[in-house]
């Protein structure tokens, strides 16, 4: 980092807090990201334990999901990564108006893959009839799984939503924007987890 | 053209421009170092992977394939 580039505190100083512990930082949000891959990975190997020790799959009655829609519900998470990856890249180059429409890019991509969810669970809840609580093993551990995601993914968009708004404010600086990298961090681990959603439930 | 026949239609065109996308991204940062920018390039690869079987789910290769679908 030049000097130049040094973020500076309220006081017009360098902010030397700040330069110290961003390593610590990036760090830590490392480690949580790491135990939270711990606690989908835990969930994903019971599932697919129960699903190779029963009888076929999906279990009688329950048809096989519908591929077409959560591809094409997937690719909108995946085009959301890469929306986020050019907001980070815009932000490190100093386009702060191509920064912002990226960032609004992201979220309007990510609500969109929350409502297709929500479309695919009405469709299964109210069409098809698989519930979480009635559909034995294939039902809870989908809806479970899938709502654990929507989750990350619903705290990721109130993220970036508040991302946006510190920006507005004048929060990030060229020299000092940890919060954008650990946004896009965030936002990449969503989209990764569910590749791997996607495939166990999907694909294979 | 059903439902379906479009979902696939729009899940293979996106899917190629985000594989297209992540992977280009990739080998932009390729040379990048720093411990965030090796997990942003591990992701990037994992991102364009998820892209193609996406793009490999809507040309029916890969998943299951309802009749009429």
């Amino acid at each position: 980092m030049t000097a130049a580039s040094l973020p500076l505190d309220s006081h017009g100083d360098v902010d030397q807090l700040y330069i110290e512990t961003r390593e610590l930082r990036l760090q830590g949000f490392l480690l949580f990201l790491v135990s939270d891959c711990v606690l989908f990975a835990s969930f994903i190997f019971a599932y697919l334990y129960m699903r190779n020790s029963g009888q076929g799959w999906p279990p009688p009655g329950i048809q096989r999901l519908d591929v077409a829609f959560a591809a094409w519900n997937s690719v909108v998470l995946f085009g959301s990564g890469a929306t986020m990856h050019y907001a980070l890249e815009n932000f490190k180059h100093g386009n702060f108006m191509r920064y912002i429409w990226f960032l609004l890019a992201t979220i309007v991509l990510g609500a969109g893959f929350l409502g297709g969810q929500a479309y695919e669970y009405t469709h299964l809840i109210f069409g098809e009839h698989v519930t979480w609580w009635g559909s034995g093993i294939f039902g809870a551990s989908f809806f479970t799984l899938t709502g654990m995601h929507g989750l990350h993914v619903f705290i990721g968009v109130c993220y970036l939503t508040v991302l946006v708004l510190q920006s507005a404010a004048g929060v990030y600086t060229r020299g000092k924007f940890f919060g954008i990298t650990a946004g896009t961090l965030y936002w990449h681990f969503v989209d990764v987890i569910w590749v791997v959603l996607f495939s166990i439930f999907y694909l294979i | 053209m059903n439902a379906a026949l479009i979902e696939r239609l729009g899940a293979v065109i996106a899917g190629i421009v985000v594989a297209v996308v992540a992977f280009y991204a990739l080998y932009k940062d390729w040379r990048a170092t720093g411990v965030e920018n090796q997990v942003f390039k591990l992701m990037l690869f994992l991102l364009g992977i998820g892209a193609i079987l996406a793009l490999l789910a809507g040309l029916n290769v890969v998943g299951f394939a309802p009749k009429g679908a």
